[in-house]
């Protein structure tokens, strides 16, 4: 049970640094409080009293977002079930969606927001990854002798371990701010014990361009969450598709090579063996979702011929 | 403490609280508005049956801050349709059957409003998407979906109002789809549950529960707790009048640890308080000395010599022990042509009935003790309770509350006790209400079994002999151990006739959660061995699996493993609808490998997959098909 002595919910950025920053120690700021409530249960941190809690739903410039220099800025009231309802966001950051659609329920991604699942720092995070493959930055504002000052951080560091970021005391999250990948295919996979309602066992996200007549990789993403304590970008796997003629082959040994990568940072047996078919499948399902391109895989194609 | 004024507008009616600043939108409903339509199934966001619209979306209101909801408009389920009549969705939910305990129910209804309120036209998979956020323990989803698609329809004007009418009955009740007297009171919200019931003056139990799992009490000091401002009272054993113990066969549990603890989450003490959150802080302030003692974890420990004692009745840890014998077993192993042996093991299952234990106690007028509680064994309780409090059985009185799902799981009295000592001893009503955790923690369990397992066959597929040993965790307490085991079996080997058998099943004692009454009661742990034994011997002896089981059907005039002779049998009629069913292509099961048209039919539960809903949202050239 979470219990405090005062529920604030500041309407303006000012407001809301001022208060946070006068609070006393042990006060926690709350977006949608789905992480928080539950936090303070048997089984977790038990029964917790905290002085004041902050809510942030309120403020009237953490709302909506923005198109700024090829990027897309989120406002940190920004709820994940906005990736499934929004057509302009879904079409710009098309990993969004699918990591949406299997994070929690409708009626918990209604309150959830991004920036609490990155604040939160827990290693299953769905919304890790795909920010991460999105060049996320998560935006932290402060008062400094009653100006706001602003900083971004990207969010592969910002996320330093489990439950670990780089926030300051009396800084908030502003805005996560993204590259807007218009035109890219997007996808998202999850392992997890049941369809709604679960943490991820391991997530990972994926996002594709190819030429416009689907036969060279022009770019690719990948991260993947759940195999140690900070989220992992595969570069090298990005490095050896970009440029490449698209193939199952080429997918899958890119695959496995990103999984012996990966897997000597992982204990565990499964997991390992999850990201070889995680990293096939993000890529794979990627290239499928991307928009107004008809993909012409190699092998096929070869095939086709013989 | 500083109070919260709430205001906002509640089923069409504005309304102006004081509340906590910490109130849950779910506590401000149901404490200070009396509306307990909305239950907490879970308080963690995983079950759905607190489901209520705010400002128009659905949200889970036990993870929603009150304060969240200043200012807005709260839609729950006694708002949807108002005072009378029902909505078409809540009129579906009565015409399909689609309510059994009813706890999950609202929330189901609310989960569906929104569903179709969101989009009117969704198909079954979106539907059940949308549904996702809500789980029902004993409906199960297809008469709930159902519900929802013929809900859709009548709203769409696609079928007419009447189809949500009630069947007309021929002239026989039997085969009739008969709508259920109790479902609209639980379609709308309107059945009181135990922790949805208020008595006037009412106090609020909260439990001390042990961290160790097996452990002597050296010491309970519970003079803080008692000494807190609005703590009533504090109880422990020694609060106990009478005959201590409890349990379905043997009364092995105290009402509260008595000297020592047997398993994690025991009960110890118990306050009762003006407030929840007083009688939780007080729990807090009671100071328990324990001395460790060595556990017992493996229901295999506990049978080997010199294995700590659980209970100073039982020195080596036996619960109970069912033999049953027919024929000669070594004359039917001598007289067969192949024998195969295995081990099988079932783990430990929660019933994790959505509504999480709940009473009230009070002493009536007359000096009655009276407990309301979703006991699904009010009678057995009211006798053990009466010998432990020293009553006579006219002071005592149950009333069963509607039940909120119990599959077995609430047959043990593992908390009236503790409600009826609070009551005399503060001759207030009181009530208790588990969290999730607790009712994980507490409650029974079904049993996790061990089982060895011996057949002997003919060439022919005759079975000539079984042994079958099987080792049951009882855990803590005796609970319905015995009678699992009994059934366990009476039924072990399976519907067949078998001339020659040995089968023993035993309980034991462990410091692991107490094992109890379960759906099947003990049958499905034997049953998963003997059809897994059945389906092996089909294909160690190239046999259809169908061929074999109807080869050693119990029929008309068959003797039973207890020596019962039928006069009925259906087990014929069973394979043969099995078979049609499954569409079963006959021959032996493991070697024909993958082109077989009995797999993968429309009758089978395909792979999960979300995204009904983006599918092709992004272009028309390029629909998405898939989701991971
Ligand atoms: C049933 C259930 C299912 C879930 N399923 C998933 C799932 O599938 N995938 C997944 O990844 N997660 C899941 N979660 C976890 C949770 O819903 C997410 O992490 C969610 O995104 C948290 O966001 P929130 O707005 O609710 O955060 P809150 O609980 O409000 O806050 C979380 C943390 O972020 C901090 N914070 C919030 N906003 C700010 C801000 N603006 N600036 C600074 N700090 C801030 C808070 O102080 C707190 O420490 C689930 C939770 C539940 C209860
Ligand atoms: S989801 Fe709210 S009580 Fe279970
Ligand atoms: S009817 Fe759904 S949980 Fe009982």
């Amino acid at each position: 049970m979470l219990t405090c002595d005062a529920y604030h919910m500041p309407g303006s950025l000012t407001e809301a640094l001022k208060l946070w920053s006068e609070t006393s120690d042990g006060s926690r700021l709350v977006s949608g409080a789905t992480d928080i409530l539950p936090w303070a249960r048997e089984g977790r941190a038990g029964d917790v009293h905290v002085p004041e809690l902050v809510d942030v739903t309120r403020i009237a410039e953490l709302d909506g977002y923005a198109f700024e220099n090829g990027r897309v800025r989120l406002g940190a009231r920004t709820v994940y079930q906005d990736f499934l309802t929004d057509r302009i966001l879904m079409q710009n950051l098309p990993c969004m969606p699918h990591c949406a659609i299997w994070f929690a329920d409708d009626q918990i991604r209604t309150q959830a927001s991004l920036t609490g699942n990155l604040v939160n720092a827990s290693p299953v995070a769905d919304g890790t990854p795909a920010v991460v493959a999105l060049n996320g930055e998560i935006e932290l504002a402060r008062l400094d002798s009653g100006k706001i000052v602003r900083r971004s951080v990207p969010v592969i560091d910002f996320i330093e371990g489990p439950g670990q970021t780089r926030i300051a005391r009396d800084e908030i999250a502003t805005a996560i701010i993204l590259d807007n990948a218009s035109g890219y295919g997007g996808s998202f996979q999850k392992v997890g014990q049941r369809r709604s309602l679960v943490i991820s066992i391991a997530c990972a996200a994926g996002l594709v361009k190819t030429d416009h007549n689907g036969r060279v990789f022009d770019d690719v993403r990948l991260a993947i969450g759940g195999v140690g304590p900070r989220p992992i970008r595969l570069t090298e796997a990005e490095q050896a598709l970009k440029g490449a003629r698209i193939s199952h082959e080429r997918i899958a040994h890119v695959a496995q090579t990103a999984a012996d990568t990966v897997g000597s940072r992982s204990r565990q047996e499964y997991r390992r063996e999850v990201v070889v078919n995680f990293v096939r499948a993000a890529i794979e399902d990627a290239l499928a979702n991307q928009p107004n391109v008809t993909i012409s895989f190699e092998d096929t194609e070869e095939e086709a011929h013989a | 403490m500083p109070k919260l004024t709430m205001d906002a507008e509640v089923n069409g009616r504005k309304v102006r609280r004081e509340i906590q600043p910490y109130s849950r939108l779910l506590d401000f409903l149901r404490d200070n508005l009396n509306l307990t339509g909305t239950k907490e199934g879970c308080g963690a966001g995983e079950c759905g049956t607190c489901s209520v619209f705010v400002n128009g979306k659905l949200v889970k209101s036990c993870l929603m801050p009150a304060a969240k909801a200043q200012g807005t408009r709260i839609e729950t389920i006694e708002g949807l349709a108002g005072l009378g009549d029902l909505t078409p969705v809540q009129r579906a939910f009565h015409k399909t059957g689609a309510s059994q305990c009813g706890y999950c129910i609202p929330g189901m209804v609310m989960a569906a409003t929104a569903a179709l309120r969101e989009n009117p036209g969704a198909d079954i998979e979106e539907i059940k998407e949308r549904l996702g956020g809500n789980i029902c323990r004993c409906t199960g989803y297809t008469k709930i979906f159902e519900a929802v698609e013929m809900a859709k329809a009548v709203i769409a004007g696609d079928a007419p109002e009447t189809v949500l009418e009630e069947d007309k009955v021929g002239d026989s009740y039997i085969g009739a789809n008969v709508r259920r007297l109790d479902a609209p009171s639980k379609v709308s919200g309107r059945l009181k549950y135990a922790a949805d019931m208020k008595m006037h003056d009412m106090l609020q139990m909260q439990v001390l529960r042990s961290p160790l799992a097996h452990a002597k009490i050296l010491s309970i000091d519970t003079s803080e707790a008692e000494a807190m401002e609005d703590v009533v009272c504090v109880i422990t054993e020694e609060d106990v009048p009478g005959n201590d113990g409890f349990g379905v066969f043997v009364h092995d549990q105290p009402i509260m640890a008595r000297g020592k603890v047997r398993h994690v989450g025991e009960a110890i003490a118990a306050v009762a308080a003006e407030n929840v959150l007083t009688a939780r802080k007080a729990l807090s302030k009671i100071k328990v000395e324990y001395e460790a003692l060595p556990g017992l974890y493996d229901p295999a420990d506990a049978m080997k010599p010199g294995a700590p004692v659980i209970h100073d009745y039982a020195p080596d840890n036996l619960v109970k022990h069912i033999p049953v014998r027919k024929g000669n077993v070594e004359k039917g192993f001598a007289e067969a042509d192949l024998i195969l042996e295995d081990d099988f093991r079932t783990q430990q299952v929660e019933h994790a009935y959505l509504e999480p234990e709940a009473g009230i106690a009070y002493v009536d007028p007359d000096d009655v003790v009276v407990v309301i509680s979703p006991s699904q064994n009010i009678t057995h309780h009211r006798h053990m309770l009466a010998e432990i409090i020293a009553k006579p059985i006219n002071k005592v009185r149950f009333i069963m509350s509607p039940v909120g799902g119990g599959f077995g799981g609430k047959e043990d009295m593992i908390y009236q006790g503790m409600l009826a000592l609070c009551a005399m001893k503060t001759h207030r009503p009181v009530q208790l209400n588990f969290t999730r955790e607790e009712s994980l923690i507490a409650s029974a369990k079904r049993h996790p079994a061990r089982i060895h397992y011996k057949m002997g066959l003919t060439l022919n597929g005759r079975i000539t002999a079984i042994s079958f040993d099987m080792l049951s965790d009882g855990g803590a307490y005796g609970m319905s151990s015995e009678g699992v085991m009994r059934k366990a079996a009476i039924l072990s080997c399976g519907p067949y006739e078998v001339k020659n058998l040995k089968v023993d099943t035993r309980a034991v004692y462990t410091n692991n959660t107490p094992s109890g009454a379960f759906r099947t009661f003990g049958a499905m742990q034997a049953q998963f061995a003997t059809e897994s034994m059945m389906d092996m011997a089909a294909e160690a002896l190239g046999m259809d699996p169908f061929e074999i089981r109807r080869i050693n059907m119990m029929k008309i005039g068959a003797k039973t493993h207890t020596q019962q002779t039928l006069e009925t049998a259906s087990l014929d009629r069973v394979l043969e609808a099995a078979e049609t069913a499954s569409r079963w292509e006959k021959g032996v099961p493991n070697v024909r490998g993958a082109e077989r048209d009995d797999l993968n039919g429309p009758d089978t539960r395909q792979p999960c997959t979300l995204g009904a809903r983006i599918k092709g949202s992004r272009n028309e050239t390029h629909p998405y098909e898939k989701v991971a």
